[in-house]
């Protein structure tokens, strides 16, 4: 794949956790500077620990760190930065962000501004994606800006319908109503979600469909015009909108090759209509009859590439800053791209297994015991306080397996082998996940928790055995073992 | 030595280490047993070997599990429940609040209060929006009663176990 380039810029990752240390490595690899950023709300950074150099962002709110604007421009100026990695979430798909660096002569480790400023606003990008031929799900056309044309469109499309805020993704400001009164009770709060977390309290209105497959296309593009996908993930397996298992490639296409092609060609279409040059993803949403329908796109590098990394063997991280530089990616062809076997993500998260409410807490020990050759991108260490401040996912386990069973069997034996002590995690749902019937078939949907309910089966007994382990292991160091 | 395992709910768990052999510098026993109100629940041998710097603990010393390692940690946890850890000594007094206490379940900024005092309220009815890891969290009133006060404010940053709404339930 790529030619062997060695870098020697100055690359600024302004972002935290697992995604800052996977991007400081990438960078290392090739030969730039990491320069990490931390905040007096997170003085344990772990991600330093592999950025080369490291910048202090002063203030307590994520407004004035992760999301200051001028701050940040001006920590470029004074370390010489030469291109910025948002990662994903804070300013990663800000269109006021890129154009700001763009025009001060700083690359953008992300496409051209004015792919984001069409893609990240989910009404423009839905005009776009009509415009060159991709069905949409059926919505309002642009922003919903009073309770009444909520309820007006919603009775235009037949309910259920889905509140969701304009600049959101992560699943953040984003409802389901089945009536009316709903929409009465959650516009505001939605609005208000969606104001907090992205600045931008604008909401849109769309039908929401039943049963829905959550399927996206990995695209990576360079700066010579040249588009290529990477497959598809499938994404289903969410609570509250957000995802928690990832699978590649998508059980639900299955060996469908030619519904395969059509699904990742159109993205690739749509990339291209858009002069796409950077890592991102089209995100699809398939019904039962496998009817899929453009939902939006995500201009920035998804927390889930690692599954798409493993079954492509692709850096897309890598690839990214390569391209962002305007260095080839060193990828021929489309049919170059081969994948084998197949990946999953499970995300772990520090929340309660049964509620999946966020827990925040101390890791009082961590350890892994993991069957060969799984990936674990986190940024864990013992001590760790996981504080409400920012997102409660810790880490990501991924692993492959040459078939879906064997990927299964392997997801099984690395949550096994995740010893995290101390603080509540979604692990102990994550191994019910693994042993769900409709799970291993591969026949679920989006409402897979709803109706599974996995939640329901985690084994909450007291585990005898296993509070003396720990207390035997407590005792053991005591006595000098 | 004696270990005590509280939760939230106020549920203790006695955990005794009551014998010890030393099998060799890498090797020891141990005999653990779980007292609750009183009763015995259960009875456990563990063995504990250090290997290349990590602790395995083991029940039969045949089949071997990684531990994590954990100096002296203040919570345990078992799948959803954490435990406050008291290692040979019990605490005094805990603390509570009233059956209809809202008490927040993890550190948030009140967003906005939906009820005054005084109010009637029923069961599942959402008297608080709490912030909390970037979601906003419905806090819901377990029972019906009567809003009798209300302890906190619109823009309250508040730790874990604090009390922001009492409501008084209804006798019937």
């Amino acid at each position: 794949m790529s030619k062997i380039t060695s870098g020697n810029k100055r690359i600024l990752i302004i972002n935290r956790g697992e995604i800052a240390a996977r991007i400081a490595k990438a960078c290392r690899e090739l030969g730039h500077t990491a320069v990490g950023v931390w905040t007096d709300n997170e003085v344990q950074a772990k991600h330093l620990e592999v950025c080369d150099e490291w910048v202090r962002l002063p203030g307590s709110t994520n407004a004035e760190t992760y999301l200051n604007i001028p701050n940040i421009l001006s920590v470029c100026k004074k370390y010489n930065i030469d291109g910025v990695h948002p990662g994903y979430g804070f300013l990663s798909e800000n269109t006021e962000f890129s154009q700001v660096l763009v025009d001060n002569g700083i690359v953008w480790i992300g496409p051209h501004p004015e792919a984001v400023r069409v893609m990240g606003d989910k009404a423009v990008s839905k005009e776009f994606a009509k415009k060159v031929g991709m069905p949409v799900v059926p919505g309002s056309i642009g922003a919903v800006k009073t309770i009444e044309e909520a309820i007006r469109i919603g009775s235009e499309i037949k309910y259920p319908i889905l509140l969701k805020a304009v600049a959101g993704g992560g699943g953040r400001g984003m409802r389901t109503c089945f009536n009316e009164q709903d929409v009465r009770d959650n516009f505001e709060a939605v609005g208000r979600e969606a104001a907090s977390a992205f600045k931008n309290g604008d909401l849109l209105v769309e039908k929401f469909i039943v049963n829905p497959h959550h399927i996206e296309v990995q695209i990576l593009a360079d700066r010579k015009g040249n588009v290529f996908h990477f497959f598809e993930r499938e994404c289903s397996i969410q609570r509250r909108h957000q995802k928690i298992v990832e699978e590649a490639p998508s059980p639900f296409i299955g060996d469908d090759e030619e519904l395969r092609q059509r699904v990742c060609m159109s993205a690739v279409k749509l990339a291209k209509a858009i002069n796409y040059d950077s890592a991102g993803t089209v995100e699809l949403i398939m019904g039962e009859n496998k009817e899929f329908y453009f939902l939006e796109m995500n201009t920035r590098i998804q927390v889930e590439h690692p599954i798409t990394e493993e079954i492509t063997g692709i850096d897309l991280i890598v690839c990214m800053i390569q391209s962002a530089f305007g260095d080839d990616l060193g990828i021929p062809s489309q049919e170059w791209i081969k994948r084998t076997g197949h990946a999953i993500e499970c995300r772990i998260c520090a929340e309660d297994p049964i509620t999946m409410l966020p827990a925040p807490g101390t890791v009082t020990g961590c350890e892994t015991n993991f069957p060969q050759g799984t990936r674990f991108d986190n940024c864990l260490y013992k001590g760790l306080h996981v504080t409400p401040d920012f997102d409660p996912m810790v880490g990501k386990l991924v692993v492959k397996g040459i078939l879906r069973e064997v990927a299964i069997r392997k997801m099984r034996a690395a949550l096994d082998g995740l010893l995290l002590e101390g603080l509540k995690t979604n692990i102990p749902l994550h191994k019910v996940i693994m042993r769900n019937e409709v799970f291993i078939a591969g026949k679920y949907s989006t409402n897979f928790i709803a109706t599974e309910k996995p939640q329901e089966q985690v084994k909450t007994d007291m585990n005898f055995t296993s509070i003396y382990k720990q207390i035997a292991g407590i005792e053991a160091r005591r006595m000098g073992l | 030595m004696r270990t005590y395992l509280i939760d939230n709910d106020k549920n203790e768990y006695i955990v005794d280490l009551t014998k010890t052999i030393t099998h060799s510098a890498e090797m020891v026993e141990f005999e653990f047993r779980t007292i609750k109100d009183q009763k015995e629940l259960n009875k456990e041998t563990i063995f504990v070997r250090k290997l290349a710097d990590q602790y395995f603990a083991s029940t039969d010393g045949v089949r071997w599990n990684k531990l994590a390692r954990q100096d002296s940690p203040g919570i345990m946890l078992n799948v959803d429940r954490v435990f406050k850890l008291y290692r040979g000594y019990k605490p005094s007094s805990l603390g509570g609040g009233d059956e209809g206490g809202l008490f927040t379940q993890m550190p948030g900024k009140v967003v906005k209060i939906n009820c005054k005092v005084g109010d009637k309220v029923t069961k599942g009815q959402t008297l608080l929006i709490l912030e909390a890891m970037k979601m906003e969290n419905e806090i819901k009133v377990g029972t019906n009663g009567v809003v009798k006060a209300i302890h906190v404010k619109a823009g309250d940053t508040l730790d874990n176990g604090i009390l922001m709404i009492e409501v008084e339930a209804n006798s019937k």
